[in-house]
C-alpha cells in the first residue's frame, strides 16, 4: 500500500528555532492520530503539508504532489480542519461554507447547493443563517468542518476537531469523521491531544516530540502487549482468590478502575488457572478481557524518552 | 434530521478556472461591504456631483455651437469687458485666430473668471489655438479630469477609509486568513481579491459616472460624428481610474495588514492622506506669505520649483499631477515625479502587505 503523505528528513526552523528537526513520516490510508505535547511541532507539520509555510530541507511527497512546489494542488486535495476560530465577521454560517467552496472552484450555485448539502451531513439546522458571530463553540466547529468537507476532499487534516465540544457533539464529530474515511473512502490526519478521541477511530499513530517523529505505528500494534495479559471484573476481589493465583506464578494487581490486571506465561495458563480458582473461591468472574496497552501510557512513555535523549544531546554538546 | 439530509455523497464536476479564484475574494468582500448603511449613503453622495457634470457639459457643448453674434447683447458685452482686461499677449493670441465664435467667447470667459483653477489657463489656451473638434475633446478631458480631482478624489478618502481598513485587519483578528490559505488560493490571488474590493466601490463612483457623462456628452452633441474626436476620453477615464485606485487602495490595504484593529488603520488612512497634504499646503502657505501675500491657491506659487517638489509628500497631490498628464493637461516631464512617487508608495505598500500577510503562517 503506497503511502499518502511521505517525508524524507524535512526541517523547518524559524530563525533560531527548529521546529521539525527532520521529520520521516508515511502516512497510510486511514485515519492517523498525530500526537505530541505543546511545541511538538505538529502545526509546523501541518502547515508545511499544506505548503503554507517553506521547509528549510527535506522533501516529500503529498498525494502524488511535490511537497511545497505544488502548494496549490496539495490544498485542492485536501480539507483542512484548522484548530483555531476562522470565520469572516458578517457572514452566515452557509455563506462561510459556501465561500470556502468557491475558493476550493465549486461553481457559484452548485456551491451553494453543495454547502446545504454539507451543512445537512453536519447537522446544522436553521441557524445556519445566522451571523457566526453569534455561534457557540460546538456551532463553529460544524461549520469549520463543514468548509473543510464541502468540496469532497481526498485528504483530510483536522486539528483539534473535538475541543470545546461536549461529549455528545464529540461523538457525533467523530461518527461523522469515521464515516467519511469507511464509507466514503476518505484518510484523515488528526492532530489531538484528547487520547480518546484516536483511541476511537485512529489506526495509527505517530507522536511527534521536539521536531522529531518519535512513534509510528498501526494503533493495534501500539495496543498490544507482549506478556500475556488479561484484565477481569469481578464481584467481590477476595484474599484468597488473589493468594491462589500467586501461588501459581500468575501476577495481579488491582486497577484504578476496580478491575484487576492478572499475567502468566501464556494466554491459556492465565485463562485456565483464573476460571479454577474462582471457582474455588467462589468468586465471580463478571468480565474478562484481553489487557492493552494504553494509549496514554504510550504516549507518556515516548515523550519521556523523546526529553531524556533531548537532555542527552544538549549535554554532549 | 432535516428531511432532505442526504448524508455524505461525493462531489464531482467541473472546478471554476484557478484564474478567477481572487474574484470570490472580491465578489464576497463587495456584498459585504455593500450591506453597511454608511457606504450606501457615501455610494450615494458620490454620484450628486454628476448632475453638476452634467450641466457643465450640456452647456458647453452649446456654447461651442454657433456664431457669439447670436448671443444677447449683455453677454456679448460681458465678453468684451472681459478680453479687454485680458493681459496684452492673451488678448493678442484671440485676435490672431478665428474671431467670433464661442469657443472663442468661451476661452475669453476661461482666462478671465475662472484662471485660478488648475490647467483651466492651458484649456483656454488650446480653445484658442485649435479648431472645434480639438476644442471639444480638451474642453471634455477638463471636465473629465476636474471630475476625478475635485469631489471624486475627495470622496474617495471616505470610501476608502470606510472600506479598505477592516478588509485584512478583520482576517487577522478572526484568523480568516487560515480559511483562505488552506485553499488552493496564492497570496497574490488574495491580495488581488482584496484590492478590488474598494477598486471596485471607486470605479463605481468615478469610472461609471464618467463614461456616463461620456456617453451623455455624445448625445448632446450635434452627431455622433464627435466620437471620433473624443475616442481617446474613455480611455483616459479608464487610465485616471488606476491612477486613482492604485497606490490609494494599496495604502490603505498595507495600513489594514499592519494591525488587528480596523479603527487605527482607518486612522492611519486619514492621517497619511490629510497629513501629507496638509503639509504641502503649508509649504504653499508660507511661501505665499513670504512673499507679500500672494493668494496661496495660486498655481503660479505651486509651479514654483522650490514649492512644487513638497508636493510629493502629498499623496493627493501627486495623483492630481498624474491625472494632469493622463487628461493631457501636462506632459511626462512635469509628471514623472509625482508618477515615481506614486509608484514608490505602492511598492512600498504592496511589500508590506506580503509580509505581513505570510507572517501569520510563521507562528
Amino acid at each position: 500500500m503506497q503511502p499518502l503523505i511521505s517525508l524524507k528528513s524535512l526541517v523547518k526552523n524559524y530563525r533560531n528555532h527548529r521546529a521539525l528537526d527532520g521529520v520521516d513520516l508515511n502516512v497510510m490510508p486511514g485515519i492517523t492520530g498525530l500526537l505530541g505535547p505543546n511545541g511538538a511541532g505538529k502545526s509546523s507539520l501541518i502547515k508545511a503539508i499544506l505548503g503554507l509555510v517553506g521547509v528549510t530541507s527535506g522533501t516529500g511527497t503529498v498525494l502524488g504532489h511535490r511537497l511545497a512546489a505544488d502548494g496549490k494542488k496539495i490544498r485542492n486535495d485536501i480539507g483542512y480542519m484548522p484548530e483555531d476560530d476562522c470565520y469572516i465577521p458578517g457572514m452566515s454560517g452557509v455563506e462561510v461554507v459556501h465561500f470556502a467552496a468557491s475558493l476550493s472552484g465549486l461553481p457559484k450555485v452548485e456551491g451553494l447547493r453543495r454547502s446545504h448539502e454539507i451543512l445537512d451531513f453536519c447537522d446544522m439546522k436553521q441557524e445556519r443563517y445566522r451571523a457566526i458571530e453569534t455561534y457557540s463553540t460546538g456551532m463553529r466547529q460544524k461549520v469549520k468542518f463543514a468548509a473543510a468537507i464541502v468540496h469532497d476532499p481526498k485528504f483530510l487534516i483536522l486539528d483539534e476537531p473535538t475541543s470545546g465540544l461536549d461529549p455528545e457533539e464529540r461523538e457525533a464529530l467523530l461518527q461523522r469523521i469515521s464515516v467519511l474515511c469507511v464509507d466514503a473512502g476518505k484518510s484523515a490526519l488528526l492532530s489531538t491531544h484528547i487520547l480518546p478521541d484516536v483511541q476511537s477511530i485512529c489506526n495509527q499513530v505517530v507522536i511527534l516530540s521536539n521536531g522529531q517523529v518519535r512513534l509510528n505505528k498501526p494503533l493495534a500494534e501500539l495496543n498490544a502487549i507482549q506478556i500475556p495479559t488479561v484484565e477481569i471484573s469481578v464481584d467481590q476481589i477476595k484474599d484468597e482468590f488473589v493468594d491462589r493465583l500467586q501461588s501459581r506464578s500468575i501476577e495481579v494487581s488491582p486497577l484504578d478502575n476496580g478491575n484487576l490486571e492478572v499475567t502468566g506465561e501464556s494466554l491459556e495458563t492465565v485463562t485456565h488457572e483464573l476460571w479454577q480458582s474462582a471457582a474455588a473461591t467462589s468468586t465471580m468472574i463478571l468480565a474478562l478481557k484481553p489487557a492493552m496497552n494504553s494509549l496514554e501510557s504510550i504516549f507518556m512513555e515516548t515523550v519521556a524518552e523523546a526529553s531524556a535523549a533531548s537532555r542527552e544531546a544538549a549535554n554532549a554538546r | 434530521m432535516p428531511v432532505n439530509h442526504l448524508g455524505y455523497r461525493p462531489w464531482k464536476s467541473k472546478l471554476t478556472s484557478s484564474l478567477t479564484r481572487w474574484w470570490c475574494i472580491s465578489s464576497s468582500g463587495i456584498a459585504l461591504a455593500q450591506k453597511s448603511a454608511l457606504v450606501k449613503r457615501m455610494l450615494f453622495a458620490a454620484w450628486l456631483p454628476v448632475l453638476y457634470w452634467g450641466v457643465g457639459f450640456f452647456f458647453i457643448g452649446q456654447a461651442m455651437e454657433g456664431k457669439v453674434d447670436f448671443l444677447p447683447q449683455r453677454s456679448q458685452n460681458h465678453i468684451g469687458h472681459a478680453f479687454n482686461e485680458l493681459p496684452e499677449a492673451d488678448r493678442e493670441k484671440i485676435k490672431a485666430a478665428k474671431s467670433g465664435t464661442n469657443r472663442l467667447a468661451v476661452a475669453v470667459l476661461l482666462k478671465r473668471q475662472f484662471k485660478r483653477i488648475p490647467q483651466v489657463d492651458q484649456l483656454a489656451d488650446e480653445l484658442i489655438s485649435g479648431d472645434e473638434s480639438s476644442s471639444r475633446n480638451r474642453v471634455w478631458c477638463w471636465l473629465m479630469m476636474s471630475f476625478f480631482r475635485y469631489p471624486q478624489g475627495l470622496m474617495i478618502l471616505f470610501l476608502v477609509g470606510a472600506i479598505t481598513p477592516s478588509l485584512i485587519s478583520r482576517d487577522i483578528r478572526s484568523r480568516a486568513f487560515l480559511l483562505y490559505f488552506s485553499r488552493p488560493i496564492s497570496k497574490t490571488e488574495y491580495v488581488l481579491g482584496k484590492f478590488f474590493i474598494p477598486a471596485t466601490f471607486i470605479a463605481l463612483v468615478t469610472t461609471l459616472p464618467a463614461i456616463a457623462l461620456y456617453i451623455f456628452g455624445v448625445l448632446m452633441s450635434p452627431d455622433l460624428s464627435v466620437v471620433t474626436s473624443t475616442w481617446d476620453v474613455p480611455l483616459r477615464i479608464l487610465l485616471g481610474t488606476v491612477v486613482l485606485v492604485v497606490p490609494t487602495v494599496s495604502v490603505a490595504l498595507m495600513f489594514s495588514s499592519l494591525t488587528q484593529e480596523s479603527r487605527f488603520a482607518s486612522f492611519s488612512w486619514f492621517a497619511f492622506f490629510t497629513l501629507g497634504h496638509a503639509a504641502w499646503l503649508a509649504v504653499v502657505f508660507s511661501y505665499a506669505f513670504r512673499n507679500g501675500g500672494a493668494i496661496p491657491f495660486d498655481t503660479d506659487v505651486m509651479e514654483i520649483p522650490s514649492v512644487k517638489r513638497w508636493g510629493l509628500l502629498s499623496l493627493y497631490n501627486n495623483i492630481g499631477e498624474v491625472q494632469g498628464w493622463v487628461f493631457g493637461f501636462s506632459s511626462l516631464s512635469d509628471a514623472w515625479p509625482g508618477l515615481l512617487m506614486l509608484a514608490l508608495i505602492t511598492a512600498v505598500s504592496l511589500a508590506v502587505i506580503y509580509r505581513q500577510i505570510s507572517s501569520p503562517m510563521r507562528v
